[in-house]
């Protein structure tokens, strides 16, 4: 495995024992050392220059198997796809991902009581772990957490005594005989139901979701506080985080992002907007208003700007799957930290330093306000992050090296390999590079997911969602 | 100097963003203005400590000042200008400068606005009491993002001198400016340009005023889409304010003499906010915030053609911000 021979010191046990995932993503290639080569798979949506704004994905995952991929847009809708069963005999033949069922999940509410709109855009879905054939995901958008459950109908009874094929009841005068229904195949029907609405919770937008490793509760965030709920329960939830000051002129920051630790389930940490994360034991006490660990990297004087606070505000932030690590995505970078080292990240990637210098346009535009994520591949070894132009980077932390890719219909030709793409920051641009002024700002790479085990990767540009396959020797 | 006019260009953008979010879709987004309004914080603190001179050459009359520090209103020309502009400021309509189509354009475009956007927002305000204490908090929090709009907007022309170019003149020559909100955009259109970054620069003949007059309009301006019954309505300033003066008496003449007062008043007020930090900057209510800033003007407040037929005590802390800040 290419981790025995890296020097990466910190965490090489974890990665050992993960890489024992059969296709672990991470460096998997029985070559050892060789990167990556991702190829088109797939693509979903429409290819029409117009695009509706409720077409506009805003949220993908896979579920904890990577069976099934689910998709929120901005018209409230949830889509989820299904990886086709792999051939077995040839174990890296690639599943193709078909639309598994179709719902809407969330739609436009007016608070009457606020005179506010509330938009229908689905913000997260996270999904549960499979405890019996039906498939649960929670879906929310910025007031409502719904629960749904998706559930598969194959057969059907057939041969009832008091109504016909069609329904309707018989005359029970006529019945001569009776009979045991029986059950008859019928075509796959796949049917989403809501099973639990979490409502009037939150007073400021939620922005985050997380299932607890136990399974039986999950947290919702909203700007100024974080709320505990129970599956089961809906009408109450208890609130663990309440940062909003008593006197609201004093507001310095918001709540961007929380997460539940993968294992332990008590752990659970939130970024702010200031840049920090803040790690909390629920053991502790009932509101965990103060932290446990305080993760902040102190800022470099000399690159202070307008914009420094904005781009210091975190978008996201995911624990590794191992537990160790976590990873946050600001602005400009990606920084992944260790939960034993407060004081400063243990990697920074840039994402797209050279964006730097153009601060003050993308604020104009409002692009400096766009929130990024992140995601962990299966082991751990790599991490993956959307820019503009429909480019999206690739940190592998083994290699230390990073290549960006372009999420195209150009490239869109079956098993095509994907090119490297580079952008040319300097005067003078060579063949095949892009320059920074050529960017296109209204094509951008906000929301992407790893499948949890195989090198597989679904990228979300706009309103169409990619699926790319690494290429294994 | 750069610095000053690339500060100022940042607060007029920033002010026209936090215009522009009260009626996006989804309400308020509390951690997009909070960053807005930090932004608009480090602007200001810049544009206050750069020492150079407020001199703007493509201001029609220079307007010194002589030094970039707290405003301070230039004692003899402001009767003067307001007695005896120079004639082109007077009793004209102003010319059409490039802005103005586009505050004419924003005024129709903001009349849908409210037609859709926040329509409710802007009725239930009339009579809407805060709901409670989310409702107040909520609403302090959008009153500070409120005050640096109007805070900025005296700023603006104070200090920066040279935009505070305004017409004078007759009530209908009079235009908001509006600039600093860039609320005059069309709507989809946040980044506002420079054209927003201050209408009134544009207009070299109509020099002088002096931010006194020019407060008021652009306070007015500000007030007006984002602020409400305390300011004066300007006839195509405030789209938004139009449903509420339906209700009411069409404001009438009084509204010259309620902006003369109101401006000096408004500038006193604008320095002591101005020179405050930051949280000063943010008034914990807007009935508290407004009364303050324009302590001096409850007079011709109370005067107000708009404050007549309505309940005056929650007109006065009631404008169409905190109406949305109550809203969410």
């Amino acid at each position: 495995m290419t981790s025995s021979s890296r020097a990466t010191g910190i965490g090489r046990h974890f990665e050992k024992g993960k890489k024992s995932l059969p296709g672990a993503g991470g460096g998997g290639c029985p070559a050892g050392g060789n990167d990556f080569q991702w190829c088109f798979s797939q693509v979903k949506g429409a290819i029409d220059e117009d695009v509706a704004e409720a077409d506009i994905i805003s949220t993908v995952e896979f579920n904890y198997s990577g069976d099934l991929l689910a998709t929120g847009d901005k018209g409230g809708r949830v889509v989820i796809f299904q990886r086709e069963q792999e051939n077995k005999s040839r174990p890296h033949s690639r599943g193709e991902y078909n639309v598994y069922s179709t719902f809407q999940s969330h739609e436009p509410e007016f608070d009457y009581l606020k005179s506010l709109e509330i938009e229908e855009k689905i913000n997260k879905i996270r999904w549960l772990p499979q405890q019996n054939a039906a498939h649960f995901l929670l879906s929310t958008n910025d007031k409502t957490i719904k629960l749904w459950k998706i559930s598969e109908r194959d057969k059907r009874a057939e041969g009832y005594n008091l109504k016909d094929e069609d329904g309707r009841l018989r005359d029970p005068f006529r019945i001569t005989a009776l009979r045991v229904p029986i059950l008859k195949p019928m075509d796959l029907m796949v049917e989403a139901s809501p099973r639990r609405i979490f409502a009037n919770a939150h007073t400021y937008h939620i922005n985050s979701i997380s299932v607890n490793s136990d399974h039986e509760t999950y947290l919702s965030a909203d700007d100024l506080r974080i709320n505990l709920w129970h599956l089961e329960i809906t009408d109450r939830s208890f609130n663990i985080v309440d940062i909003k000051p008593a006197n609201m002129e004093e507001l310095t920051e918001v709540i961007t992002a929380a997460e539940f630790h993968p294992h332990q389930c008590n752990v659970f940490v939130y970024s702010s907007s200031k840049g920090t994360i803040r790690l909390c034991d629920m053991r502790s006490s009932a509101l965990c208003d103060r932290h446990s660990k305080f993760f902040e990297e102190p800022e470099d004087p000399s690159s202070r700007s307008f914009f420094s606070e904005i781009i210091s505000s975190i978008s996201d932030v995911k624990f590794s799957h191992s537990g160790r690590y976590m990873m946050s995505r600001d602005y400009l970078s990606v920084k992944v930290w260790d939960l034993n080292m407060e004081s400063r990240p243990l990697e920074t990637h840039q994402v797209h330093e050279y964006l730097r210098s153009k601060l003050c346009s993308l604020y104009e535009n409002d692009c400096i306000f766009d929130k990024f994520e992140c995601c962990w591949n299966g082991s751990d070894s790599a991490i993956m992050t959307g820019s503009y132009n429909n480019f999206f980077r690739m940190f592998d932390r083994d290699t230390r090296r990073d290549v960006t890719l372009e999420a195209s219909r150009e490239s869109s030709k079956p098993r095509a390999s994907l090119k490297p793409r580079k952008v040319c920051t300097g005067g003078k641009r060579k063949k095949d590079e892009i320059s920074v002024d050529s960017l296109d700002f209204n094509k951008k790479i906000l929301h992407t997911a790893w499948h949890p085990a195989d090198s597989v990767i679904a990228v979300a540009a706009t309103n169409n969602l990619y699926i790319f396959q690494d290429k294994i020797n | 100097m750069e610095f000053k006019l690339e500060a100022h260009r940042i607060v007029s953008i920033s002010l026209g963003k936090i215009y522009n979010s009260r009626v996006q879709r989804g309400g308020i987004k509390l951690h997009k203005n909070l960053l807005v309004s930090l932004v608009l914080r480090s602007a200001r603190q810049v544009y206050l400590s750069d020492p150079c001179p407020g001199l703007y050459p493509w201001a029609g009359g220079f307007f010194f000042f002589p030094t970039g520090g707290p405003w301070r209103p230039p004692p003899q020309q402001q009767p003067g200008e307001l007695a005896a502009g120079p004639p082109a400021g007077w009793g004209e309509p102003p010319r059409p400068p490039p802005t103005e189509p586009q505050s004419e354009l924003s005024a129709v475009s903001e009349a849908p606005r409210v037609g859709d956007a926040v329509p409710a927002a802007t009725v239930t305000g009339v009579g809407d009491v805060p709901q409670g204490g989310e409702a107040d908090a909520a609403e302090a929090a959008w009153s500070r993002v409120e005050g640096p709009c109007q805070a900025a907007a005296g700023e603006a022309e104070g200090p920066a001198g040279g935009w505070a170019v305004f017409p004078l003149g007759s009530r209908a020559a009079r235009r908001p400016c509006g600039c600093p909100l860039g609320g005059k955009d069309p709507p989809g259109t946040p980044a506002a340009t420079p054209r927003s970054a201050c209408c009134c620069a544009p207009r070299p003949a109509e020099d002088e005023p002096p931010a006194p007059p020019a407060v008021c309009p652009r306070k007015r301006g500000a007030a007006g889409v984002g602020g409400g019954p305390a300011s004066c309505p300007a006839p195509s300033s405030t789209p938004l304010k139009k449903p509420r003066r339906n209700l009411e008496q069409p404001s009438s003449g009084g509204e010259d003499d309620d902006a003369e007062e109101m401006e000096t008043g408004n500038v006193a007020n604008l320095i002591s906010i101005f020179g405050s930090s930051f949280s000063g900057l943010l008034r914990k209510s807007p009935g508290g915030g407004r009364e303050e800033e324009e302590g001096g003007e409850s007079g011709p407040e109370a005067a107000e053609p708009g404050q007549i037929c309505c309940d005056k005590p929650v007109l006065r802390d009631m404008n169409p911000w905190s109406t949305a800040i109550v809203a969410f």
